[in-house]
């Protein structure tokens, strides 16, 4: 539009895109998979030094190389991305991305090393060998890198979550329970691509203990995730105002499908039609892939619907 | 004492001519298809013969609490010993959190240098040389009024005390310095 006043392309209130969903996807992910493969480690009493289960290996891929793509994203994002550096060297300890800057920095070598430790059999058939002197050095100190990544997992799972709820600019956005439900769904997401990865590429039988266990958690965490939507909505509804103005964005608009088809349809409603299925049916390595993807899409969708729809409305 | 800088934008006096708009762009170098400040002519409200328009001053509020300032990762945009709110270009990073979390949506990037930018009542140019701001200057109706809240004797204080202001989206609690004189139903009267 041509106004007297200038251009308006600069007051668009949808500021951050859908690298920054991916982003939240991915830190999601990460944390959630690692969450879920230790806790089933510490759940299963695994020895150290014994083998590995799948589902822990799968982890333990997912765990740095999604963060490392999470983190990718939100530096190209950058306006300046090859002066990433100075948010490594200046803390501002009032906003919660220098924080999540701490915490990720503690983070994401961790998971590395992790890695080398639960992956040091499978070292030296992916040509890595030479790490497996790194894994040896790192075993004695196995349980203290479990406990701080376990930990710090919880932190950067939440702190994708407290990050945009700091906006009181945006009224769904800035709600308490945001956090919880971006842990909650990072778990989700962590689950699905472990089951994915270890039914895949370690050729975890689809009757393996420690999967059949997950696949237990799926419902759990799914209600959770269907509550904190619920909770998230009835406070905009019930705050009134530009809040409640700001549910429009289920019921009109791209977002509204996202939602709706995405998040709702595919995220839970695939999973929870194939809990119904015949046992053996449902417990195929085909049907549990499929609801792994369906599982990923749901979550990948919500981030993408909390970071439109959240953006779309002022308070 | 404190400074206590603030503005005080006479929606009565302004005609919506966008000089001052004009000449914050020139003193501030401020690029093309970018903009520190604008007065949107909205409206018109109101039902016949009594009609009104609404000009809205669009610009940094320089809030008091600032969102701004809170979420910045790096430090980069802080509050002077002025009390003004401004960014250090070069701890900049560009991740446009304070972008996003600014309720008035008044800071953007600046394509030139990449950071994030808005108006600082011209603090490193006229107001180091103790001038008023660009806007305020020549503004031909005299519709803003600029100068320290602190001084009981400044002409702001004086409108503050004397006249109906008001200032936009107080329920967040970020105390904008921006202050605005509603505009008078039925009829022009100064």
């Amino acid at each position: 539009m041509n106004n007297t006043w200038g251009g308006m392309a600069q007051y668009d209130p949808v500021t951050w895109h859908w690298v920054i969903a991916v982003y939240l996807f991915m830190a999601g992910l990460s944390a959630g998979s690692l969450l879920i493969g230790i806790s089933l480690r510490w759940a299963n009493n695994e020895l150290s030094t014994g083998a590995e289960s799948g589902i822990l290996k799968a982890a333990a891929i997912i765990g740095p190389v999604a963060i490392s793509l999470g983190l990718a994203c939100l530096v190209f994002d950058l306006t300046k991305p090859f002066h990433f550096w100075l948010i490594l060297i200046h803390y501002n300890f009032q906003s919660v991305m220098a924080i999540g800057v701490l915490a990720l920095l503690a983070y994401s070598p961790l998971a590395f090393a992790y890695a080398v430790l639960v992956l040091r059999d499978d070292l030296p058939k992916w040509g890595l060998g030479f790490l497996t002197p790194v894994a040896k050095l790192l075993m004695p100190f196995r349980k203290l890198i479990e406990v701080l990544l376990f930990v710090l997992a919880i932190g950067v799972g939440a702190y994708t979550g407290f990050l945009i709820s700091a906006m009181n600019a945006y009224p769904m956005l800035n709600t308490a329970v945001l956090p919880a439900l971006f842990l909650v769904s990072g778990l989700s997401a962590g689950a699905a691509a472990n089951a994915l990865l270890a039914l895949v590429m370690f050729k975890t039988d689809s009757h393996d203990k420690t999967l059949v266990k997950m696949h237990g958690l799926e419902l759990p965490v799914m209600a959770i995730e269907i509550l904190l939507l619920f909770m998230l909505f009835c406070a905009l509804y019930f705050k009134g105002g530009a809040a409640a103005a700001a549910l429009a964005s289920l019921s009109s608009g791209l977002w509204a499908s996202v939602f709706w088809v995405g998040v709702i349809g595919i995220g839970f409603g695939i999973p929870l039609l194939f809990m119904l299925l015949p046992a053996a049916t449902r417990h195929t390595k085909g049907a549990m892939i499929m609801v792994a993807c369906a599982s990923l899409t749901g979550v990948l969708a919500l981030r993408h619907f909390i970071v439109y729809a959240g953006q779309s409305y002022l308070s | 004492m404190n400074k206590r800088y603030v503005m005080v934008h006479d929606e009565n006096k302004c005609i919506g001519c966008q000089a001052c708009n004009v000449a914050c762009r020139s003193e501030n170098g401020v690029p093309e298809g970018v903009t520190r400040l604008q007065v949107r002519v909205e409206g018109p409200f109101g039902e016949m013969p009594n009609l009104h328009f609404k000009y809205h001053r669009v610009s940094c509020q320089q809030c008091e609490d600032a969102p701004c300032v809170k979420v910045c990762p790096t430090g980069a945009a802080y509050v002077g010993e002025d009390g003004i709110i401004s960014i250090h270009t070069d701890k900049c990073v560009g991740c446009m959190y304070c972008v996003a979390a600014c309720p008035y949506k008044v800071r953007f990037m600046n394509p030139e240098t990449k950071a994030a930018d808005k108006c600082n009542f011209c603090k490193d140019t006229r107001l180091a040389r103790g001038e008023e701001p660009a806007c305020v200057t020549v503004c031909p109706t005299d519709a803003l009024v600029f100068g320290d809240a602190n001084d009981p004797h400044s002409e702001v204080a004086i409108m503050l005390n004397t006249k109906i202001t008001y200032q936009d989206k107080t329920h967040l609690g970020t105390k904008p310095r921006v202050y605005r004189v509603p505009t008078k139903r039925g009829g022009i009267g100064l």
